[in-house]
This record gives C-alpha cells, structure tokens and sequence, in this order.
C-alpha cells in the first residue's frame, strides 16, 4: 500500500477537510464560551448561602459529570424535539438544528466541570481575605467580583486548560447527530475513497496541532496573569 | 522544541503503522488454500445484510451468506469475521481479513484502493410519494419538494438527478417520513429497503404511499478484496457464476430481501462486472 497524499488535492476532500477544521473550532469555541459563562453563573449561584439553591446546582453539575457525553448530546438533539409539538419540530428538524444542540450540550457538560475547578480555585484564597473585604464596606457580590473570583481564575489556569484540551477533543462527538465536524468529514472521505491510513492519519495531525495550540494559548495565560501567591 | 519533538514522533509512528501494512504478499488465493481457511468480513448491524440475530446470538444475512457460499465455492472453511464501518478497510489493507461482502457499492475513487469482484447485489436508492399525489416518475417531482435525510448519500444523489426539485434535507428519515405525509414534502427518498419498510407501514395506517419504479442511482455492489490479487477475485467471481446457475444466489435473495422478507423485492441484476452500467 502506497501513502498517497494527492487525493487530497484532487477532488474536493481537502475543502471539505478545511469545513470540518472550521466547524469543529466553532463548535469548540461557542462551547468554551457557553462553558465559561454557565460556570461563572453556577458558581455564583452556589456562593448565595441557601441551601436548597446549592442542592439544585450539585445535581446540574452531578448530571453533567457523570452521564457520557454522547448521552447528554443525544438527549439534548433526540429528546428535546421530542417535547414539542409536530409542527414546531418539523420546522426545526429542517434547519440546522444539529450545530445548535451540540454546542448547547457541551456547553452544559463542560460549564460542570469548570464550575468545580473555579470552585477550588476559590477554596485556595484565604477567608480572611473576604472578611478583610466586608470589613472595608464591600458587598459580597463585590467581594466575589473585585478579590476573590480575579484570584481564584487566575489559580484555576491549570485545570481549566485540562478541561479545554478534553472539550476540544469531545467536539468530534457531535458527529453522532449529524455535524459535520472534522471527524464527520473525516469519515464521509473515508467511506467515498476507502483511504483510511491518509485520512486518519490527517486528522490525527490536526487534532494534534489544534491542541498543541491551545496549551500554548493556556501557557501564555498563565504566565501573563501569574496567580497573586503561591501556596 | 517539545512540541516538534511530538510531531515527528506521532509522525513516525503513524509511518511505522503505514509501513507494517505495506508489507507486500503474493496473491491472496495461495493463502486461502494453504491454511483452508477463508476469513470472510462483513458489516456487523446492518439489517438485513449482517447482523446479530436477536434469539440465536449469532450473525445473519445475506452477506453473512455469500460468506458461506463464497468459503464452500473455493472448498475452505470459513472464518466470518464481523467489522465495524470504519475497520473494513483497514482490516483488509492489514490482512487480518481476506475478503469482504459489506455491502460495498463500486465508486471509481474506492476500485483505487481495493479491487471488486462481479456484482452479487445492487441496491436502489428510490423516491416515495403519496399514493394519491398522481406523481408517477421522476420527471414529475420538477419543482416539488424532495425531503433526504441529512449528510446521506440520497441527499447528494438527488440533488445531482432530480435537478428540477427543491432537495430538503431533514435530521433523520422519520422526519422525512413525517414531512411527507403532512404534506411538507411531496417526495422522499432513500435507499430501497429503508422506504420499502415506510410503505408497508403508511398501508397499515391508512394513508398510502408508493414507491416510484425508476430508481435516482443504482448501487452495484461486489466482494472486495485488497489490491492485486486477480487469482482471488477470479476464484470469487467463478463461485459467483456458479451460485447464480444453480439458483443459490436467487434463494438467498429470497430469503433476505424478496418474497420470504418484509421487502418483497423482485431480483433484477445480473451477475456482472461492478463497472458496465
């Protein structure tokens, strides 16, 4: 068998290679962001001492860490239709529902995982600091906002960067309802060609370059807002 | 630095792979004879073609029983070997299987990697209409609404063939289904058996459908095998020859996909080269 990369050029597999790179960044993306935002939110949302309030948030974060990711993105595209009436779901089974979904269940899933890291991230500042800060006339809200939550991002770069990596690599599992990320394209040229070597072997190259580009993005984030202590 | 040290060691290893299953080999045949045995791959759950039967546990189908007749035909034991849809073609390039009946249809780009034996089956990618719409061929879906489900090859096909209507593409099948008996759709299309198994249903359910006769694209499908082995593929081809003279291969189409099945499909290929269309 011959490694023969002039298909690729030939055709129009690497067009639809550089669709699927560029889906599986917006995907990627939009997610983080989503992510990052939920997590903020449910974080602040447990900070509020009301107990049945944080009970609810454990169970969000509980679902989404413990139930595969397939599931959640199956359960968001399949079932939630599902809840609507026939007319509505028609209408949304047309356009292009998929990418929608999928970039609201990782979402979900990751802000999970980001609630917690942020959360350990605040267990690392010192009470006093907040009690240094109320003292001083702060509000609590003020407080999370201006000492502690700027502290506890900065000492969360590590594990955030962690769960960045694994988002990424988990865009490929929106290819289960149909978007057509890189893994998705990967595997249609595959099926037309029957050249599974190059075509995986390309994909490998790009999930691994897209990666290396993000722990640089993480190190450069580190280093440029350094934590204000180290424990 | 680190970075480019990983490159050029997934790059190595990736080549190494390559390498390994590059190893060149005489023709195929020679092996199969020496160890008796022919390992024969098929898809591993795909109705009616290979898949586990839910009572008996073990694997059934028509390609399940060209293997057989395939590994009987050359006078060796079978070794059926089930593979998932991305392993097919890496297991033959590997070796690890000889031959596969998976329901392979012939694409010029595919004949580049693997070779094709005569066609043992084709399959049709048809369209549906509403029993009572009075659309009667392909030519009377210009400017009507064709539904396909997302991503698949009837989506592509259709676009291509049926240039005079609006191609829609929906999430899944049953969406299609469903947009064509509300009305939102005037024709729905898609591999034969999947809307063979629509049609049955809508009769049941009192607002019939049917299956225009005139196919969009027809699916020549034959065993495939690695590249150059034409002893192999000779040797097939002849058990084919000789399955479709005795009326073997007739009877297996009869239990899986004609009169003994939920399809009811009359055979209308012949035994013939992938290639003449």
């Amino acid at each position: 068998m011959d490694f023969d990369w002039g298909f690729l050029v030939s055709g129009n597999y690497a067009q639809k290679l550089a669709e699927g790179v560029l889906t599986t960044i917006q995907l990627f993306g939009l997610s983080w962001l989503g992510g990052f935002f939920i997590a903020l939110l449910i974080v602040g949302l447990r900070a509020i001492p009301f107990k049945p309030l944080d009970r609810v948030m454990r169970l969000v974060v509980e679902y989404h860490r413990n139930v595969p990711t397939v599931v959640q993105i199956m359960v968001w595209y399949f079932g939630m239709p599902q809840l609507l009436p026939d007319s509505l779901r028609l209408w949304i089974n047309q356009g292009q529902s998929e990418f929608l979904f999928a970039v609201v269940a990782l979402s979900l899933n990751v802000s999970a995982y980001f609630s917690e890291d942020i959360r350990s991230g605040l267990r690392a500042i010192p009470a006093t600091q907040i009690e240094a800060g109320r003292a001083i006339g702060l509000s609590a809200t003020s407080v999370m906002r201006y000492v502690t939550l700027p502290q506890a991002l900065r000492i969360s770069v590590p594990p955030l960067l962690n769960r960045s990596l694994i988002l990424f690599k988990d865009t490929s599992l929106a290819m289960v309802i149909g978007v057509t990320e890189l893994t998705y394209q990967v595997k249609a040229i595959e099926n037309l060609t029957f050249r599974s070597f190059e075509v995986f072997a390309v994909s490998t190259l790009i999930y691994l370059g897209c990666s290396l580009l993000i722990m640089g993005l993480g190190a450069w984030f580190g280093k440029r807002f350094p934590p204000a202590f180290k424990g | 630095m680190k970075a480019r040290n990983w490159m050029s060691c997934t790059a190595a290893l990736l080549l190494g792979t390559v390498g390994l299953a590059g190893t060149a080999h005489a023709d195929r045949l020679a092996t199969i004879k020496e160890k008796n045995r022919l390992v024969c791959g098929t898809q591993n759950a795909s109705v009616p073609y290979a898949y586990q039967d839910a009572t008996t546990r073990t694997f059934v189908g028509y390609d399940v029983e060209i293997c057989k007749a395939l590994a009987k035909g050359l006078g060796v034991e079978l070794e059926h070997k089930p593979l998932s849809t991305e392993a097919r073609i890496p297991e033959l390039k590997m070796g690890r299987v000889d031959v596969v009946a998976g329901a392979m249809a012939y694409l010029p780009e595919r004949a580049q990697q693997v070779d094709y034996s005569l066609q043992y089956l084709q399959g049709n990618i048809k369209v549906l209409v509403k029993d009572d719409s009075g659309i009667q061929s392909l030519a009377d879906l210009n400017g009507k609404r064709v539904c396909a489900s997302k991503g698949s090859s009837s989506a592509a096909i259709a676009e291509r063939v049926l240039t005079g209507s609006r191609v829609m593409t929906f999430q899944d099948v049953a969406s299609c289904n469903l947009g064509l008996q509300s009305g939102k759709v005037e024709g729905f299309t898609a591999g034969e058996l999947v809307l063979k198994r629509f049609e049955n249903e809508s009769a049941q359910s009192g607002s019939p459908t049917r299956l225009l006769p005139e196919a969009t694209y027809v699916e020549r499908i034959g065993v495939v095998t690695d590249k150059g082995n034409p002893e192999l593929i000779e040797a097939i081809n002849g058990v084919l020859r000789k399955m479709d003279e005795s009326g073997e291969l007739d009877a297996i189409y009869k239990q899986w996909l004609g009169e003994d099945s939920v399809y009811k499909l009359k055979r209308t290929f012949k035994v013939e080269p992938v290639t003449t269309s």
